[in-house]
């Protein structure tokens, strides 16, 4: 337990610059997108005054506000920088491994010859994945609320419709990052711990068999995700024979499995396939 | 004792290891000889788990390697095993965090002896030294067995000479080592043992010290009867 614990900080420890550099980048972007498209909104409502000959109080009548925060969140600030949060811990999920066997090191054999059971590295290395993934999430969480104000702050009231922060958490553009019970957090999060661990076994198996090992880790994949979402597909076959709730509980026991097979195929290729 | 029992493995089509065995004493310095490409990393990959094998066994004291072998056994491959960007003091804190064998003290000692500072980073070391720090690394946990490979590959011969140095010293003394070597003239004075490979076999295992004696040959002139005879 002691290793795991000392194993996790060091996983985010190797990654720590980096990730500060990219938290950096979201706050400008987000922060400058908030200001940029406040005073784009402005700057549209003075166009519509000129072009229609408008009054303030006939522009108010006609409805033509819109509301600021949405048009905020939709932008390419919010999306593009979310995005690339995602991608990068994306690559990171493969890079957290290959990244000991590549370059100049091969700390892998430093790491598979510490006393410590070789699954600890594994889960050290999926909790720091988990740790980076909510980082970027509570960031955001952070940020909303100030660009909420800052998009208001510059906009006067009554050019405005306003959103409330809650609304905002349900946005598209935030990918339905925030779930509101906590059923759906297992659901969301339990299905992301179980699609990371899919990839790293998935990679072991490339690590374990090399070129053979692509093919392995391709059909493993694909077996799981068949696996995980069966239930679905029992769902549209049987037409609608399942209530939801039953369905649901057949996910939360699928995605248990996969995950299941996916630690357990990971002891198996640790232990004794894995090739240096 | 490590015993290397009748293992076999292939890479793909190719039968690296055609059945190989020898045993290496604690107390003792035992050489495997080959040229490069007849399997000798993949021998100490094997002995490590770090390479599956295809059949035949390895004991490590009579067992199976378990993490725990890890307190006992240590691996000093030909190139370093931590990551770049680390300083030496935190790759000497890295192993005190995990290695209940790791000696400070002894750490300590060897950076004196190698001439390191602590505060330099791997990344800016030049080959000779990190070959150092990674033998170091090793040498620095109390274990009863070291795996080294190539330790004198393509380092000046100040180097050479400090780390042949480290054999003779008390660093060595008492442990079992395997060391893989194509240069045997640095080392031919201070190894017991000499496992002589070609292509995936062992051609032969002597004594260096019963071979002086009897047949009044060097390990070199064994060598030449082997290889040329």
């Amino acid at each position: 337990m002691k290793n795991y614990l000392k194993l996790v900080h060091f996983e985010v420890n190797r990654f720590f610059k980096m990730y500060l550099i990219v938290v950096g980048l979201v706050i400008v972007s987000q922060l400058i997108g908030a200001v940029v498209e406040s005073k784009e909104y402005l700057k549209n409502i003075k166009r519509t005054l000129l072009r229609e000959q408008y009054s303030f109080s006939e522009y108010l009548q006609e409805g033509y506000q819109a509301e600021p925060f949405s048009q905020f969140l939709n932008s390419g600030w919010v999306i593009l920088s979310v995005f690339m949060c995602v991608v990068i811990l994306m690559l990171y999920v493969f890079f957290i491994w290959y990244r000991e066997w590549f370059a100049k090191n091969t700390f892998i054999y430093r790491l598979l010859t510490l006393p410590t059971s070789r699954l600890t590295i594994y889960f050290a290395k999926l909790t720091a994945i988990m740790l980076l993934v909510f980082g970027f999430i509570a960031l955001q969480i952070i940020l909303l609320p100030i660009e909420h104000q800052l998009v208001y702050w510059i906009i006067p009231a009554d050019y405005r419709i306003d959103i409330l922060l809650t609304e905002a958490f349900n946005f598209v553009s935030l990918g339905g990052l925030y779930p509101s019970t906590f059923i759906e957090f297992i659901l969301l999060y339990g299905i992301g711990l179980m699609f990371v661990a899919v990839l790293f076994t998935a990679i072991l198996f490339e690590r374990s068999y090399r070129l053979k090992g692509i093919f392995f880790a391709i059909v493993y994949s694909v077996l799981s995700c068949v696996v995980f979402i069966s239930p679905v597909v029992l769902h549209f076959v049987s037409e609608g024979y399942f209530y939801p709730l039953e369905i649901l509980s057949l996910l939360l026991v699928t995605g248990a499995i996969v995950l299941g097979c996916a630690i357990w195929l990971a002891t198996y290729l640790l232990k004794y396939k894995i090739t240096v | 004792m490590i015993e290397v029992k009748n293992v076999k493995k292939k890479y793909g089509r190719k039968q690296i290891l055609k059945g190989i065995s020898f045993t290496a004493n604690k107390g003792e310095i035992t050489c495997l000889i080959g040229i490069n490409g007849v399997g000798k990393t993949t021998i100490m990959k094997a002995i490590m788990a770090l390479t599956p094998i295809n059949s035949g066994e390895i004991l490590i004291d009579g067992g199976k390697i378990r993490k725990e072998s890890f307190e006992k056994i240590t691996f000093i491959p030909d190139t370093i095993t931590m990551p770049q960007q680390m300083k030496i003091s935190e790759a000497f804190q890295f192993m005190a965090d995990f290695y209940k064998s790791w000696n400070p003290q002894r750490a300590q000692e060897l950076l004196q002896f190698f001439k390191l500072d602590e505060n330099d980073r791997i990344a800016n070391l030049s080959k000779g030294n990190t070959a150092k720090v990674n033998m170091l690394l090793g040498l620095a946990l109390d274990v009863d067995y070291l795996l080294m490979d190539e330790p004198f590959s393509g380092i000046d011969i100040f180097s050479r000479e400090q780390i042949a140095e480290v054999f003779t010293s008390h660093l060595i003394e008492d442990r079992g080592v395997i060391i893989t070597t194509h240069e045997i003239n640095d080392i031919e004075h201070l190894i017991d043992k000499v496992v002589l490979i070609d292509e995936g076999a062992v051609l032969r295992e002597f004594n260096v010290e019963e071979v002086r004696e009897n047949e009044g040959k060097s390990v070199v002139d064994v060598m030449r009867e082997v290889y040329r005879g």
